[in-house]
C-alpha cells in the first residue's frame, strides 16, 4: 500500500491536544455512558453492565492480539476465520465429559499458534503484505472448516464449555478473568519487557532495529503467533457464550478487533499503541451496540455508525500525530 | 527510473504474464482430459458469461490498487446497486434507460467520495473503504434485509444473449478492458496512475495534480462495480443486499495473480484480465470435477500466498 502522509504540523494548543489525545476515548466512553443512561435506566445497573462487558470479553481477547499484530505495521484478517475453525475444531473431539476441555484449550492453542507462525512466516520472511497473507488465511480456514463440517452447525460440546460464558469464580464472570488475566500479562510483555520494546522498535522503524541487534522476521512472527492465539482463546471463549458451533462463529471480528484498536489509538503504521487503550476501544464499541438497541434503532444501524466510527477515529488520530 | 530498471522491470510483468497464461493452457488441456463436455462450445461460452461481473469489479481494483491504494468498499457497493436496480426496476420496469445512468452514477460518486476521503482526511485508503463498506452494507440492509425486486425481461436479456455465440458480455469486457489498456498506457492521465501510485510525493513535484488521479482511480474502481452490478442484476433476477460480501476480497485475487504489486505502480490490465481468466476457469473445472467449493476456497487462498510470494521474492533480488 502505498506510503501514507506524513500529517503536516499545524499550530495548536499542545497541553489540550495532548490531553484529548490520552482521555478523548475516555471521556467518549463517558458521554456514550451518560446518553446511554438517559436513554434506559436499566442501563447503569450492575448486572446490565457485567452483562454488556461478559459480550465483549471474547472481542477484547482478539483486539489484545491485533494490537501487537498493528504495533509490527500488520494486520490481521483473519481472526474471525480462526474463531470459527477452533470452534469446529473442539467439537472434533465428540467429547461429552467435562474431561476433555483441558485437551479442548491445548489443541486450540496448538492449532491457532500453528495458523500464527505461518501467517507471520509468509509476512515476515516471504515480504508478503499481512493484508494479502491474513486473506488468504482467511479463506483457507474456511474452506477447511467447511469442508470438515459439510456446513453443517454441530452441537457436540462438553457441558462444561457453558461454564466459559457463565461461570463465575468469586463472583467474577470466568470470561472477564480470563481477559483482565490476558490483558495484564500480555500488557507487561509489551509494556514492561524487552519483546515489548523490540516489538515498538520493529514497529516504529524495522531498520534502525535491525541495526540494534534486534531480528525484525523473529519479533512479527512472534506478534502473528501472539495474535492467533489470543484470537483462538477468543474463539473457545465466544463458543461457550454461543453453544452451538455454527461455521460462521466470530463473524464480523477482523473489522471490529481492528475498529476497537484503532479507536484506542493504535497506529495502523506501526509502533504505537497501548493494550489498554485498545480494550477502551472494545469498551466504547459494546456500549455503542447496546445504545442503538436501547434507542430503538433497527440494528443495521450498528454497521452505519461502526464505520463512520472508524473513519473519523483514524482521522482523529491522524491529527493528534506529530 | 532508467532504461534498463525499466526493462527488468517490463520483462518479471511478461514472465508472470507468460506464467499465467501457461497455467490457462494447462488448464485447458486437463479439463479437455478429464471432461468431455469442459472443452465443448456450450461450456466455454458458460464460462464467458460468467467473466464479466468479476472481471469488472477486478478492474476497478487494479486502477486503484495501481494508484496505490486498495478499494475494500467495492462488494458492498455491487450489493447495494443491485438492490437499487431490482427494486427501481420493479417499481418502474419502463426506466430503465434512466436507472442504468443512476446506477452508474451513485456507483462513480460513492468511488469519488473514497477517494475524497482518504485524501482529506489522510487516513490509510483500507481503513477508509472498510468504513466505507460497513456504511454502505448497513445502510441497504436497513433498507432491504431479504433479496427482492424484479426486472423486465428485456434487461435480463443483457446477461445472456450471444451474438455468433459469444455472449455480449464478454464482449463488453474485452472491449472495456482494451480501453483501460489504451488509457492506461498511451495517455498522459492513465500514466499518471501508474506515476502516483510508484512514488505520490515524486509525483507531487513533478507537478501532476496527485488529489485529482487519486479521486479518479476511486471514481473509476466505483463506476467499474457500477457496470458490475447492471450486469449481475440483469442475470441474477434480484437485488441482494448480501451478494457482494464476497466479492471484495475476490476482486483483488486476479489483480495479484496477474502481477499487480499492491505497493502500487507497477502492473497492468492484461494481467488482471489473465487473473480473471484463470480464476473462473479454474472453478469451472473444479466444478465438473465436482469438487466441493469448500476446496476451492483453500484454493483460492493457495492461489494469493503462492502468487503474491512469487512475485514478492523476485522483487527482492
Amino acid at each position: 500500500m502505498a506510503p501514507l502522509d506524513t500529517a503536516t504540523q499545524r499550530p495548536r494548543h499542545k497541553s489540550l491536544a495532548t490531553v484529548m489525545e490520552r482521555y478523548g476515548l475516555l471521556i467518549f466512553l463517558a458521554v456514550l455512558m451518560a446518553v446511554a443512561a438517559a436513554a434506559s435506566p436499566t442501563f447503569l445497573r450492575p448486572a446490565n453492565l457485567v452483562n454488556v462487558l461478559t459480550i465483549a470479553a471474547p472481542l477484547g481477547m482478539v483486539v489484545i492480539g491485533q494490537t501487537f499484530v498493528i504495533l509490527v505495521r500488520g494486520l490481521d484478517l483473519s481472526v474471525a476465520s480462526l474463531m470459527a475453525t477452533v470452534a469446529v475444531l473442539a467439537t472434533a473431539f465428540r467429547a461429552t465429559t467435562n474431561d476433555a476441555i483441558p485437551l479442548i484449550f491445548v489443541a486450540a492453542i496448538m492449532f491457532s499458534a500453528i495458523v500464527g507462525f505461518v501467517n507471520g512466516y509468509i509476512v515476515a520472511k516471504r515480504n508478503v503484505s499481512p493484508f494479502l497473507a491474513t486473506l488468504a488465511m482467511m479463506i483457507i480456514l474456511q474452506g477447511l472448516r467447511f469442508a470438515y463440517t459439510g456446513g453443517a452447525p454441530i452441537s457436540t460440546l462438553p457441558p462444561g464449555m457453558a461454564f466459559l460464558a457463565s461461570g463465575r469464580i468469586f463472583g467474577i464472570p470466568v470470561n472477564l478473568l480470563t481477559l483482565a488475566v490476558l490483558a495484564i500479562s500480555l500488557g507487561i510483555v509489551l509494556h514492561r519487557s524487552r519483546l515489548g520494546r523490540e516489538v515498538f522498535m520493529v514497529g516504529s522503524n524495522p531498520k534502525a532495529a535491525f541495526l540494534n541487534g534486534v531480528a525484525p522476521d523473529r519479533v512479527v512472527i512472534i506478534c502473528y503467533v501472539l495474535c492467533s492465539v489470543c484470537a483462538g482463546i477468543g474463539g473457545l471463549f465466544l463458543l461457550g457464550y454461543v453453544g452451538t458451533v455454527s461455521n460462521w462463529v466470530g463473524q464480523g471480528y477482523e473489522l471490529d478487533s481492528i475498529v476497537a484498536a484503532v479507536m484506542g489509538g493504535v497506529a495502523l503504521t506501526g509502533g504505537r499503541g497501548n493494550i489498554f487503550a485498545a480494550l477502551l476501544g472494545v469498551a466504547v464499541l459494546v456500549v455503542i451496540n447496546n445504545l442503538v438497541l436501547l434507542l430503538g434503532f433497527p440494528i443495521e444501524m450498528q454497521l452505519i455508525i461502526k464505520g463512520i466510527i472508524i473513519i473519523g477515529a483514524a482521522a482523529f488520530y491522524r491529527t493528534q500525530v506529530n | 527510473m532508467n532504461a534498463i530498471a525499466m526493462d527488468i522491470r517490463r520483462n518479471r510483468l511478461l514472465l508472470s504474464y507468460l506464467i499465467v497464461a501457461m497455467l490457462l493452457l494447462v488448464m485447458l488441456v486437463v479439463g479437455g482430459v478429464l471432461s468431455d463436455r469442459f472443452l465443448t462450445w456450450r461450456n466455454i461460452s458458460n464460462l464467458l458469461q460468467q467473466l464479466i461481473v468479476l472481471g469488472m469489479v477486478s478492474l476497478g481494483q487494479t486502477f486503484v490498487v495501481l494508484m496505490g491504494g486498495i478499494d475494500l468498499a467495492i462488494g458492498s457497493l455491487v450489493g447495494a446497486l443491485t438492490v437499487f436496480l431490482a427494486n427501481f426496476l420493479e417499481w418502474r420496469p419502463d426506466l430503465v434507460w434512466l436507472a442504468l445512468p443512476l446506477a452508474l452514477l451513485a456507483a462513480t460518486c460513492v468511488g469519488a467520495i473514497n477517494g475524497l476521503l482518504t485524501i482529506l482526511l489522510r487516513v490509510h485508503p483500507l481503513i477508509v473503504t472498510l468504513g466505507m463498506s460497513s456504511i454502505i452494507f448497513g445502510g441497504t440492509l436497513m433498507y432491504r434485509k431479504e433479496p427482492g425486486g424484479s426486472v423486465p425481461r428485456g434487461f435480463a436479456d443483457v446477461a445472456y444473449t450471444s451474438v455468433g455465440g459469444v455472449p455480449i458480455s464478454a464482449i463488453v469486457l474485452v472491449v472495456i478492458f482494451a480501453l483501460a489498456g489504451l488509457w492506461l498506457q498511451r495517455t498522459r492521465s492513465g500514466r499518471s496512475i501508474y506515476f502516483v501510485g510508484g512514488d505520490r510525493e515524486a509525483a507531487r513535484l513533478n507537478g501532476l495534480p496527485v488529489n485529482r488521479i487519486v479521486v479518479l482511480a476511486y471514481a473509476l474502481s466505483g463506476l467499474c462495480a457500477g457496470v458490475a452490478a447492471i450486469f449481475l442484476t440483469a442475470r441474477t433476477g434480484v437485488g441482494d443486499p448480501r451478494i457482494g460480501v464476497a466479492l471484495t476480497l475476490q476482486s483483488v485475487t486476479p489483480v495479484v495473480v496477474g502481477g499487480t504489486i499492491l505497493a502500487g505502480g507497477r502492473g497492468g490490465v492484461l494481467g488482471t484480465f489473465l487473473g480473471v481468466l484463470l480464476v473462473t476457469m479454474l472453478n469451472n473445472l473444479l466444478n465438473f470435477l465436482s469438487v466441493s467449493s469448500y476446496y476451492q476456497w483453500i484454493i483460492q487462498g493457495l492461489i494469493i500466498v503462492v502468487a503474491v510470494g512469487f512475485h514478492t521474492s523476485r522483487r527482492r533480488h
